[in-house]
């Protein structure tokens, strides 16, 4: 039994600016050129935006990232609803669920969803991008983390994945297998930073992050913005590029507390977030076409696939293909864009966008054949945030 | 050569945990109501939002939780250290830690394995809690 508002909504526009090493803009800028794209997908006008939702990536930290004042920046002048959100990587598709119950209740017509980042400098590195360069030093039992050698995103998650692999006996060479198979996707995505192909080989040479992370296990840092726009089903049919029909959408928020009593590593909050909108849609694993997950790491499309109930604890890398370089290898329909670890990192935004492009059957030569269930990831911390959308080309 | 890695930098209050490190005590919070023990320091009890607590010496015992090697230099001091490892460290009163383990070949290291607390005096006024297996 599926809830009365499957299919109600859609995401009718969706813009996807340049990705990268784009240099020379802020992050607004990005913002403006994902919107301007998103309107012109959709086949809109800027005044038919009523509604704006944003969500800044780590500029948002730093201090230049969008909020509110992006409502001047545009001109939005119709608004019926505004909000900055963050629940870090889960924000994306959580936007796209507050829009969609907004536009089904009559609160707005046409919302605009807006991530959009320019962490990178120009003879900067990724890292420094990330790794908190120039904050203050932390004060209290939180200045024991440098004092230890404790820095950056990475060490949380390797420290998740490290709990996960010894408990399950996965490799280096398992995560490695995800990374591959990703890259075969980007490469036939237009949109991603990294399309050269990429072997076992490379991923076992590329450099030592975090042990077990080597540098391929990682996602990219990119400057860039998407921008999805939100309306009802009934305004969606009549617009210019085909609607992704919003199925079932979910959140899942578990924390991350140090205590024995909070296991870390070996779940995640999708399995609340996944049953919501599993429930919604009136769909389960089994009837999942296309899956787009967060993957901020290797390890994490592992984690969430099995959290999502895809696969048994553990046995999610039992999905790839001993060695995914071989072009005779059949990839599991993951992330088929190339996510976030070679096409882009927009957090959750870059899910969210392959899901519509998949639904949507515009995926080039990169579309998977079946796509009427695609199952979208948000993921935020170090998985103490979680958010699930299930889109479809059909609105019933 | 002097010890030029980061220090710690106690606030008003977590002045007694660092105090205690300096005398070969792990502190933790203990809130009575909910039989809990917390950390890092925080002025409520997340179980039952309780702000009575006191001081509690730590048993020291535990297990290695998770561990990492770390390859990233993000400051210099570590650069002679690199790769070194990190754990977290779950203790038997409840809490886990973020840590390092000492006394420990990497190859040994795994996921369970028993350990307990070490004081390392880094400098005249700090020391750091660092585990080595049981």
């Amino acid at each position: 039994m599926s809830d009365p508002i499957r299919g109600q909504t859609a995401i009718c526009g969706l813009g996807i600016t340049e990705m990268g090493k784009v240099y020379g803009h802020d992050a607004s800028w990005f913002a403006g050129e994902s919107i301007r794209l998103a309107i012109e997908d959709a086949g809109l006008e800027k005044d038919d935006i009523d509604g704006l939702l944003v969500n800044p990536g780590i500029t948002g930290m730093m201090g230049t990232g969008i909020s509110i004042p992006l409502q001047g920046y545009l001109g939005l002048r119709n608004l019926r609803l505004l909000n900055h959100m963050n629940s870090f990587g889960a924000t994306a598709s959580a936007m796209v669920q507050y829009a969609a119950l907004a536009v089904h209740h009559g609160m707005a017509n046409y919302v605009a969803c807006i991530f959009a980042d320019a962490p990178l400098q120009q003879g900067g590195s990724a890292g420094a991008a990330y790794g908190g360069a120039g904050r203050r030093g932390p004060t209290g039992m939180a200045s024991l983390m440098p004092a230890f050698g404790f820095y950056g995103a990475n060490t949380s998650y390797a420290l998740a994945a490290r709990r996960y692999m010894e408990r399950y006996g996965i490799t280096n060479n398992d995560l490695g297998r995800v990374s591959v198979a990703q890259r075969r996707y980007a490469v036939d995505n237009p949109h991603a930073t990294m399309r050269q192909p990429l072997t076992l080989e490379d991923y076992h040479n590329s450099r030592w992050i975090v042990e077990p992370f080597h540098l391929l296990d990682c996602c990219l840092v990119s400057n860039g913005a998407v921008c999805t726009i939100v309306t009802t089903a009934e305004r969606a049919r009549d617009l210019k590029s085909s609607p992704a029909y919003i199925w079932g959408m979910g959140q899942g928020h578990p924390g991350n507390f140090p205590h024995a009593e909070i296991e870390v590593g070996t779940t995640s909050g999708a399995t609340v977030s996944g049953e919501t909108a599993y429930r919604m849609a009136g769909v389960g694993p089994e009837d999942v076409d296309v899956c787009e997950f967060y993957d901020c790491y290797t390890y994490t499309v592992l984690r969430t696939i099995e959290d999502y109930g895809l696969a048994k604890p553990g046995e999610a890398i039992g999905l790839y293909p001993e060695d995914p370089a071989d072009p005779e290898a059949e990839l599991p329909t993951i992330n088929t864009g190339g996510g976030q670890l070679s096409s882009y990192y927009m957090w959750g935004m870059t899910p969210v966008s392959e899901g519509v492009i998949q639904a949507r059957g515009s995926g080039g030569d990169r579309q998977i054949e079946k796509h009427d269930i695609v199952l979208c990831s948000g993921n935020g911390g170090t998985l103490d945030t979680h958010g699930t959308l299930i889109l479809s080309p059909n609105a019933n | 050569m002097a010890y030029d890695k980061p220090l710690p930098s106690p606030d008003e209050n977590t002045q007694p945990f660092f105090d205690g490190l300096r005398e070969h005590k792990l502190l933790l919070q203990y809130f009575p109501s909910a039989d809990h023990y917390q950390y890092p320091y925080s002025d409520r009890c997340y179980k039952d939002w309780s702000t009575d607590w006191e001081w509690r010496e730590s048993s020291g015992n535990g297990e290695v939780y998770t561990w990492v090697r770390m390859h990233q230099l993000y400051h210099p001091s570590w650069k002679e250290e690199i790769p070194y490892t990190l754990a977290v460290v779950q203790l038997d009163e409840g809490p886990r830690m973020n840590t390092n383990l000492v006394n420990v070949e990497v190859d040994d290291i795994r996921v369970g394995m028993r350990v307990k607390v070490v004081f390392e005096d880094v400098t005249d006024e700090h020391t750091l809690p660092k585990f080595e297996p049981v």
